[in-house]
């Protein structure tokens, strides 16, 4: 794993805290740990790969209250929890709302490992995915209202032809509107034009 | 009367008068004494006796002249009497106090009986006569063994009721009562068997006396069997003054050997039950008051074992009442004591693992590896101190009472719910007063009344959506017992506030509402109080009070 992510642990137990960032560190991982959910919240996260190693007993705020919060802050940060004993009722109520694990304490070092491993492989990838959309985002921006116009028809299936007609133009125009537009979103061919329109319109349908 | 001196009398004539006169005054008192006065010569042999010799002795004064005195004596003491005799003829030197002794008489029918003596010796023509005082003293000595008797009997009742007194075992209680026994009745040993539960067999509980070991071949006696077990089942008991030729003693050597004279053994009985038997064998004669004093001895030992029982039933059952009620508490507290003692367990293993890793690795130093092992050590210790803690707290032993600070039971009690009070919230406020004197107590009962009434607390602020606190209070009250306090803010007492001490009376869901029932029992047992009163503004204290220790600084 690279050393461009970051691990935050929070538990209020500080043996428990430095022994999770021991085993951690024994691969190469960054780790910030804190004692408290309010800790946590009042600081600015980095913008880099990260995941909350959190657990679930925990003075003021309870872990799934850190999790409720960061989900009403649109902060998407991949969760592994942690319980003293096997609460089935909470971990499904955690698991339901997005996390990734859900670990006994005492765990398998293994299993933390991988749910870390797992968490910082879907953070990164939501982050990657993230900068994508953008980008097209600010290249669908610098259309026109008309070459938008006229991508959107395309994509949804719409022939030059019957886009002039709908349009009131020339089907000329409507040609070369359309190769500035694809010129201007980077898109080779008209299937590429039609993921990148996708991914603008719907990231949140495919996101875990 | 030396007024009617003639003057025509001579000297002589008036020395003769004077000792005419005191021989007549000698002769009066000697024939009226009511002691026997008797005169020997040098040989020993009987001169002269007073006619109170006759009713003493039930000779005739004349059949005893010329007699050897030791015919009036039993025949134990005539060799001592010639020894001593002849010795002080040729010596000058007395073998017995000769001014009050007490020795034995012998009457003329074969009677012994106590008499005390006074003798003096005057010479005649070079001769030695010696004359003595000699006093019935039987009746002066029944009277003293009758109130020795008395005394004895006393002195067993009370050294029973005493040894009953106290909380001790049975079998301690028991070895006192066999002690008195020996102490009082001159045995040379007591024992005392107790009924088994089923009937069967006789069980020692205690020996006193030459012999003390609860082992061997006595130890377990069937039910009819061997004059213990007929004792036991005739309820009857047997008497003897004659070990040796008693068909139910069957070790005729021993008792020969150790001369033996006499067994008691009397059945210990409650109403038509027999419960046990208490015996004894004496080198001495059992006398009436002998065996009074041990008839009435083994009632108050029945009655007393009885009691005893009931008592120790009583407490077996507050016992596990109070351990079940304990285990229903730790129930409640089970999901913060799994976790505290799973932290530790998670940072010893993720210590271990990661130094495992850093070892595969080739990458372990020594420092990193120092380190880690120093957490390992300080989780482990916390994990077994947590479990330590749990399992004093659910032990099963029955009451053990010490000299306690009630504040170190406060502080363990916190740390059993220090988790509980973390998750949900709760504010605690020790009020605790330093230097507190010692109360005499069961720690683990002290804990568990107090994590009951913490736990109470917490349980009544659940509903309290704002501050949640706790005081724990410590101190001495008006009358100088330590009080403990417990007070809360949350929802009080209510309108169960007059119920709440009865036993399966609950307004929780889980709970047993045995708590505060049993918590209060624990508390009387230890001579204390435990009552509830409304706290201000809001909330209920639960107040509790604890005898002072004997000899605890004040």
């Amino acid at each position: 794993m690279t050393t461009a992510s970051i691990v935050f642990v929070v538990d209020d137990d500080p043996s428990v805290r430095s022994s999770i960032k021991f085993l951690l560190s024994t691969v190469g991982l960054q780790v910030e740990s804190f004692e408290s959910a309010d800790t946590l919240l009042h600081k600015k996260l980095p913008d880099v790969p990260s995941c909350l190693v959190l657990d679930v007993r925990l003075r003021g705020l309870s872990g799934i209250d850190i999790q409720r919060t960061l989900a009403a802050r649109n902060i998407q940060i991949p969760i592994i929890f942690l319980t003293g004993h096997g609460d089935i009722p909470m971990s499904v109520r955690a698991m339901k709302a997005g996390a990734i694990e859900f670990l006994t304490k005492p765990f398998r070092d293994q299993d933390l490992l991988d749910a870390v491993r797992v968490a910082l492989e879907q953070d990164r990838a939501r982050r990657e995915k993230e900068v994508e959309v953008t980008d097209l985002q600010r290249r669908f921006d610098s259309l026109t209202a008309r070459e938008q116009q006229v991508i959107a028809m395309l994509v949804s299936g719409m022939l030059n032809k019957q886009i002039a007609s709908e349009l009131g133009t020339a089907e000329s125009t409507v040609k070369v509107q359309r190769s500035r537009a694809m010129e201007k979103m980077q898109a080779q061919s008209l299937v590429d034009l039609a993921k990148m329109i996708e991914k603008i319109k719907g990231p949140s349908e495919k996101a875990s | 009367m030396t007024s009617e001196r003639h003057p025509a009398q001579t000297d002589r004539e008036r020395e003769e008068s004077a000792l005419r006169y005191s021989e007549q005054n000698y002769r009066l008192v000697v024939e009226t004494a009511p002691d026997a006065v008797i005169s020997i010569d040098e040989s020993g042999a009987i001169l002269f006796a007073n006619p109170a010799t006759a009713r003493i002795f039930g000779y005739d004064p004349t059949e005893l002249i010329g007699k050897p005195l030791t015919i009036l004596m039993p025949e134990f003491l005539r060799k001592l009497h010639e020894n001593g005799f002849s010795r002080y003829l040729a010596t000058g030197q007395r073998h017995i106090n000769w001014q009050g002794t007490e020795l034995t008489g012998l009457r003329k029918h074969g009677q012994e009986f106590p008499v005390e003596i006074s003798f003096g010796e005057l010479s005649r023509d070079g001769h030695k006569v010696f004359t003595g005082f000699i006093r019935d003293i039987s009746e002066r000595k029944q009277a003293e063994e009758m109130r020795a008797a008395h005394a004895r009997q006393i002195a067993v009742r009370a050294d029973v009721s005493i040894a009953f007194g106290k909380e001790e075992s049975l079998k301690t209680i028991l070895g006192e009562c066999s002690e008195a026994i020996v102490r009082h009745l001159d045995a040379a040993f007591a024992r005392i068997w107790t009924l088994s539960d089923d009937g069967k067999m006789l069980e020692l509980q205690a020996s006193a006396g030459m012999y003390t070991h609860l082992g061997g071949p006595h130890s377990e006696i069937p039910m009819g069997q061997f004059k213990i077990g007929m004792i036991a089942q005739e309820r009857k008991p047997h008497l003897t003054n004659d070990v040796l030729n008693d068909p139910r003693i069957s070790n005729r050597a021993w008792a020969e050997k150790e001369g033996m004279a006499s067994f008691a053994g009397y059945p210990l009985s409650v109403g038509d039950r027999t419960i046990g038997v208490l015996a004894m064998f004496s080198r001495k004669q059992l006398t009436p008051d002998t065996t009074e004093t041990l008839a009435s001895g083994a009632d108050l030992i029945a009655q007393g074992i009885e009691r005893k029982r009931a008592q120790e039933a009583l407490q077996m059952t507050q016992a596990e009442l109070a351990r079940v009620s304990r285990l229903t508490t730790m129930g409640e507290l089970a999901a913060s004591i799994a976790h505290e003692v799973n932290q530790p367990l998670t940072a010893v293993t993720n210590n271990s693992n990661a130094c495992l890793r850093l070892l595969a690795a080739d990458n372990l130093k020594p420092e990193v590896l120092r380190r880690a092992l120093e957490e390992i050590v300080a989780d482990g210790n916390r994990a077994s101190a947590i479990v330590t803690r749990i399992r004093g707290f659910i032990k099963k032993d029955p009451a053990e009472k010490n000299r306690v600070d009630i504040n170190d039971v406060i502080q363990e009690v916190l740390a059993l719910a220090d988790r509980e009070l973390y998750e949900n919230r709760v504010r605690l406020e020790r009020q605790l007063t330093k230097a507190l004197p010692l109360v005499f107590a069961d720690r683990v009962q002290m804990q568990q009344v107090l994590l009951n009434l913490i736990m109470n607390g917490i349980e009544a602020m659940i509903a309290v959506t704002d501050e949640r606190s706790l005081w724990v209070e410590s101190r001495v009250d008006e009358s100088g017992d330590i009080l403990v306090a417990v007070r809360d803010s949350g929802t009080g007492l209510g309108s169960g506030a007059d119920r709440i001490f009865t036993p399966f009376f609950t307004t929780k869901a889980s709970g047993m509402g045995m708590g505060l029932s049993i918590s209060r029992s624990l508390v009387e047992n230890h001579g204390g109080r435990l009552w509830a009163a409304p706290n201000f503004p809001i909330g209920a204290v639960f107040s509790f009070t604890l005898p002072v220790s004997a000899g605890s600084p004040a």
